[in-house]
């Protein structure tokens, strides 16, 4: 029976191929978007999955609370260490302080490479799972040694066995190759470690991190853990959360909390609020995919469904016939429902083709490596369930419409769809469109934000900025000279190193004392040192005051605040007075407030520039040098000059550098995709609704064949009929537009109340996006609407 | 005793007003009768025909279908019933467009549940029967009205029914194809299949053993 069902349904198809393209080639495009949106999800959802632990690794997060405002992240104090390895040790199964993730030179012979990793503690490779594929497991007993992973030691050692050999590392530290670890896995939060140097050698290669030992105010490091098996990870949060605040008097004032931040949560809830987890993070759009997705599978439904019960008045005589030959109405349900599956199932193949032909640009577009899981079989249950699923959705209306048809109307042949059969399509085409128009209105709106955010002033010239990191000692003491050779060069007008890149904030300080300073007022201060000329190599304009300059010698204790800080200090003509870092073991002498340059967005673009302070660099600390390129020549041939230049001095080092205008695009990446994603599934759906539309205008057409003739017999114009056709499809359009507009106003203004730095939602959107709906509409049903227009007359009406 | 309609009521309601298809209508029909229904349009032929063939209800009175009371049994009796019994052939022939000539054929035994290997014995004596061995594999289409209805009759028969309705059987035919389709029922009924079939031409009714006319949905 059932093979006689796939027959009929087959030679249906076949028949109605314009029909069936339609149909099918909707639904594939549906089902496309919503397994392509739920292979991005699950990928979302198993990020860390790699480590088999997961549940058990935590992060240590502290939260401080500086004149009211709670900053929290992982940054901890060395001290923390021996504190918890003391009193707390039987909670945790691994305890691995850790440096940041950072960039450093990797050297072997000829071959030097520039990549990121970290210093960790000697469990760290049990911690990570490593999957060690040379050498031993227990990797960083010695204080020399390094891992690497697979792909690092292959681009450095090619075919030799790396192990045993030495690395130079920063140019400067000899370390032995103690095993080879399988690359992380790109899904994980350690993707970028591609080494792992022992926690002893970073003491002992920096000064800096070994005067750190008891200083509780220097949060300059991770700590990882893994709890004891045993215990409860959210018991050993609240145990240890006061740690800090008991042990160190100096620090209790900003109240620091310690808390676990468990590994499940670090990439999908890492968003914090006042010291508190709200849930919040890229959860947030998993959850609005995974919406869309559903949305667009429903509009393919939908699409199926009208276009099915359209069609219902030529599958109405079958239906009286099965009916009067012996049929049961659960027969006919089960029927359609086949044909239905038939539909699905190769809407389904075909939806695998347009996968296999799009992952690659979707990787692309949302930064993933997502594999089609060919070989999973949970991935083919998932998919038959799916199309099952999908069966039903799309099928149960149509199968249930059509098998209650009436033997005795149909076969008498007067049967004629009532004048509200037509009604439920109606409302199926509403909720297309107000999808459609909602999305419309979304992407507009994330776009718009994103524009607003790209065209706000930044404060200084990024464009024609190159920046090259410098943190290796091969470049202490070497400013003035490289400073010389570059602008004698003649590819740089200007020259400046700071210590964080003009696009970041890498240090924030607190503790100075200035007259007028309210009494427990707790600072919070971005703080960046530069050199001469940093506000002239990056066209950071001075507002009130002057630069930093070579012939005032007491421009060593000078200080420059930006616009912000005036305000947040609470100075009135700043310049000339003093701030004071006046601790008592160590009195600095005050730093003079020289000038007031304008602000400049260092972190999020979306918010208020932080109050910062320029400080003049005596001890050569840059990270980065700025260079302004010359203007008269080309990028590529200024770079071609500042690369020879550097290699002359440098010639072990890989030359880096970064334009720092693209370093800014990157602030916009995470946002730039979910506008991306969003378009290009909002396009999905409105293709998917007009598919259905133009099927439908076809049917309707077709139906009215003969009305149309009388009209045309009787006077009408081509434009009459046109009106006719398409009067009925605009009038739905419209008041999807009304539904619509309130729910996407509601949801986008939510979505911007995240930002502070934001676009006002304009009416004008709204008209926009009710004008494209209509465009879109009156050219999809135009189509069809004209061909039965201009059909003649005579010819429709000898058919009847 | 085949069927009896006893004092049955059909009517529709139009503007208010009840119109009846048929009125106070009574009739017995035995095994092997050959029937004939006749009447002007809108005398309640068709009407009459589709409540024996249980695809209309009626609104009053009693139906016996081999001693089963039909107005009380449920859609789901109804059709397992009809499906076993009664086989219908249609003016306009019916058949579906998208099935060859072998499976419409097939189609009623599917809805019986025939085993696959008695299906394809049933239907090649049907097609030889009906002298359409050739045709099986064409699409109704393909054939003339003439031979669409000769499939029509034999899909009717294929699942052995005790009654066969046929409503204007001839009524799209010319007059050599409805003699043939005419001379088949005669066959049949020979063979002891119970007849009734509307017709509006005298001719054909002749070949019915008893004439029913029809006026107003009354018997005249």
């Amino acid at each position: 029976m059932f093979k006689n069902y796939l027959k009929i349904a087959w030679r249906n198809l076949a028949k109605n191929k314009g029909y069936s393209a339609i149909n099918i080639g909707g639904l594939a495009l549906g089902i496309a978007v919503t397994i392509i949106i739920g292979l991005w999800v699950q990928s979302e959802l198993s990020y860390d999955n790699h480590f088999e632990n997961k549940d058990k690794i935590a992060i240590v997060f502290q939260s401080q609370t500086f004149n009211g405002n709670t900053g929290t992240g992982p940054a901890i104090p060395r001290p923390l260490e021996k504190a918890l390895r003391d009193d707390y040790s039987s909670n945790f199964k691994y305890l691995i302080m850790s440096s940041w993730t950072n960039k450093v030179y990797l050297k072997y012979k000829e071959t030097s490479l520039y990549k990121s990793g970290n210093y960790m503690q000697r469990d760290a490779p049990e911690l990570l799972n490593l999957e060690i594929i040379k050498g031993e497991k227990d990797g960083l007993r010695e204080i020399n040694s390094i891992m690497l992973s697979e792909s690092i030691a292959n681009a450095l050692f090619g075919t030799e066995d790396p192990i045993g050999k030495v690395v130079k590392v920063r140019n400067q530290d000899d370390l032995v190759v103690s095993s080879v670890y399988k690359d992380i896995p790109f899904n994980t939060t350690f993707n970028d470690t591609y080494y792992i140097i022992p926690w002893e050698q970073y003491l002992a290669s920096r000064e800096w991190v070994r005067n750190s030992e008891d200083e509780w105010g220097n949060n300059s490091f991770q700590m990882f853990v893994q709890v004891a098996d045993n215990v409860d990870m959210d018991k050993v949060s609240t145990t240890i959360k006061d740690v800090k605040k008991t042990l160190n008097e100096d620090t209790a004032a900003f109240n620091p909390q310690l808390f676990l931040f468990p590994m499940k949560d670090w990439y999908l809830r890492n968003s914090f609020k006042n010291g508190e987890n709200d849930g919040g993070g890229r959860i947030k759009y998993v959850w609005l995919f995974a919406i869309i997705g559903a949305f667009v599978l429903l509009l393919a439904c939908i699409n199926f469904m009208n276009l099915s019960t359209a069609r219902s008045e030529k599958r109405a005589k079958e239906v009286g016939i099965r009916k009067s030959i012996g049929s049961q109405k659960g027969q006919l349900i089960y029927q359609f429902l086949s044909e239905s599956f038939l539909v699905v199932v190769l809407a389904f193949l075909v939806s695998l083709l347009i996968i296999l032909i799009s992952l690659n640009g979707f990787n692309d577009l949302a930064k993933k490596e997502i594999l089609f899981p060919w070989s999973n079989v949970n991935f083919w249950l998932i998919s038959l369930a799916f199309i099952l699923f999908t069966t039903l959705l799309a099928g149960s209306y149509p199968a249930l419409y059509l098998s209650s048809f009436k033997p005795i109307d149909v076969l008498k042949g007067t049967f004629k769809t009532g004048k509200h059969a037509g009604l439920p399509r109606k409302i199926l085409v509403v909720v297309q469109f107000t999808v459609s128009v909602a999305f419309i209105i979304g992407t507009v709106i994330v776009m718009q934000q994103i524009n607003y955010a790209k065209n706000r002033p930044v404060g200084y010239d990024k464009e024609g900025l190159v920046q090259i990191p410098t943190y290796s000692q091969d470049f202490e003491g070497k400013y003035d000279l490289m400073r010389s050779e570059f602008l004698n060069s003649g590819a740089v007008i200007e020259m400046s190193a700071s210590s964080s890149p003009t696009t970041q904030i890498w240090s924030n300080r607190s503790g100075y004392t200035w007259d007028g300073k309210p009494v427990g007022f707790q600072e919070d201060l971005a703080y960046t040192e530069v050199t001469y000329e940093y506000a002239k190599s990056i066209n950071l304009k001075i507002i009130e005051g002057r630069d930093f300059a070579r012939e005032f010698a007491t421009d060593s204790n000078a200080i420059l605040i930006n616009q912000t800080a005036v305000k947040y200090l609470g100075l009135t003509n700043p310049v000339g007075k003093f701030l004071r870092d006046d601790s008592e073991e160590n009195p600095n002498p005050p730093l003079k407030i020289i000038g007031v340059v304008q602000d400049m967005i260092t972190s999020s673009p979306y918010e208020p520039v932080k109050q910062g302070v320029y400080v003049f660099d005596k001890h050569g600390n840059s990270s980065y040098y700025n260079l302004r390129l010359n203007p008269k020549q080309s990028a590529s041939k200024n770079l071609v000059t500042i690369e020879k230049v550097f290699k002359e001095h440098f010639p072990d080092i890989p030359f880096q550098y970064d334009f720092v205008d693209a370093e800014y695009g990157e602030k916009f990446a995470s946002e730039e995709r979910i506008g991306t994603l969003s378009g290009v599934f909002t396009g999905l759906a409105i293709l998917i609704s007009c598919l259905g539309l133009f099927g439908l205008t076809s049917f309707v057409a077709e139906q009215r064949t003969k009305e149309i003739g009388v009209r045309k017999v009787l006077g009408a114009t081509i434009f009459n009929v046109w009106n006719m056709l398409s009067k009925d499809f605009l009038k739905l359009v419209i008041i999807s537009c009304f539904i619509a507009i309130p729910i996407a106003y509601y949801v986008m203004n939510g979505w911007l109340e995240a930002y502070p730095y934001r676009v006002t939602l304009k009416w004008w959107i709204f008209v926009l996006a009710i004008l494209g709906a209509l465009l879109v509409t009156i050219l999809t049903v135009s189509f069809q609407a004209i061909k039965a227009a201009k059909a003649n007359p005579v010819k429709s009406l000898r058919t009847e | 005793m085949l069927l009896q309609l006893n004092k049955i009521f059909k009517w529709v309601n139009s503007g208010g007003q009840r119109v009846f298809l048929l009125k106070d209508f009574n009739l017995e029909v035995e095994e092997g009768e050959f029937i004939s229904i006749m009447g002007p349009s809108g005398s309640g032929k068709s009407t009459l025909l589709n409540i024996i063939g249980m695809l209309d209800n009626f609104d009053e009175g009693e139906y016996n279908f081999m001693d089963e009371s039909v107005h009380t049994l449920k859609e789901k009796h109804r059709a397992n019933l009809y499906k076993q019994y009664i086989g219908f052939v249609f003016q306009a022939y019916h058949l579906i467009d998208e099935l060859t000539v072998y499976e419409n054929l097939e189609m009623p035994l599917l809805y019986k549940k025939i085993s696959s290997s008695e299906r394809k014995a049933l239907v090649a004596d049907m097609l030889d029967r009906f002298n359409i061995v050739g045709k099986q594999k064409l699409f109704p289409m393909q054939l003339s009205g003439g031979q669409q209805q000769l499939v029509g009759v034999a899909r009717a028969l294929i699942g052995s029914p005790k009654l066969i309705l046929a409503d204007e059987p001839t009524g799209n035919l010319n007059s050599k194809q409805g003699e043939e389709i005419m001379e088949i029922f005669k066959q049949l009924n020979k063979e002891g299949v119970t007849i009734i079939q509307v017709t509006h031409s005298e001719k054909n009714a002749a070949y019915g053993s008893r004439i029913i006319n029809l006026l107003d949905g009354r018997m005249v």
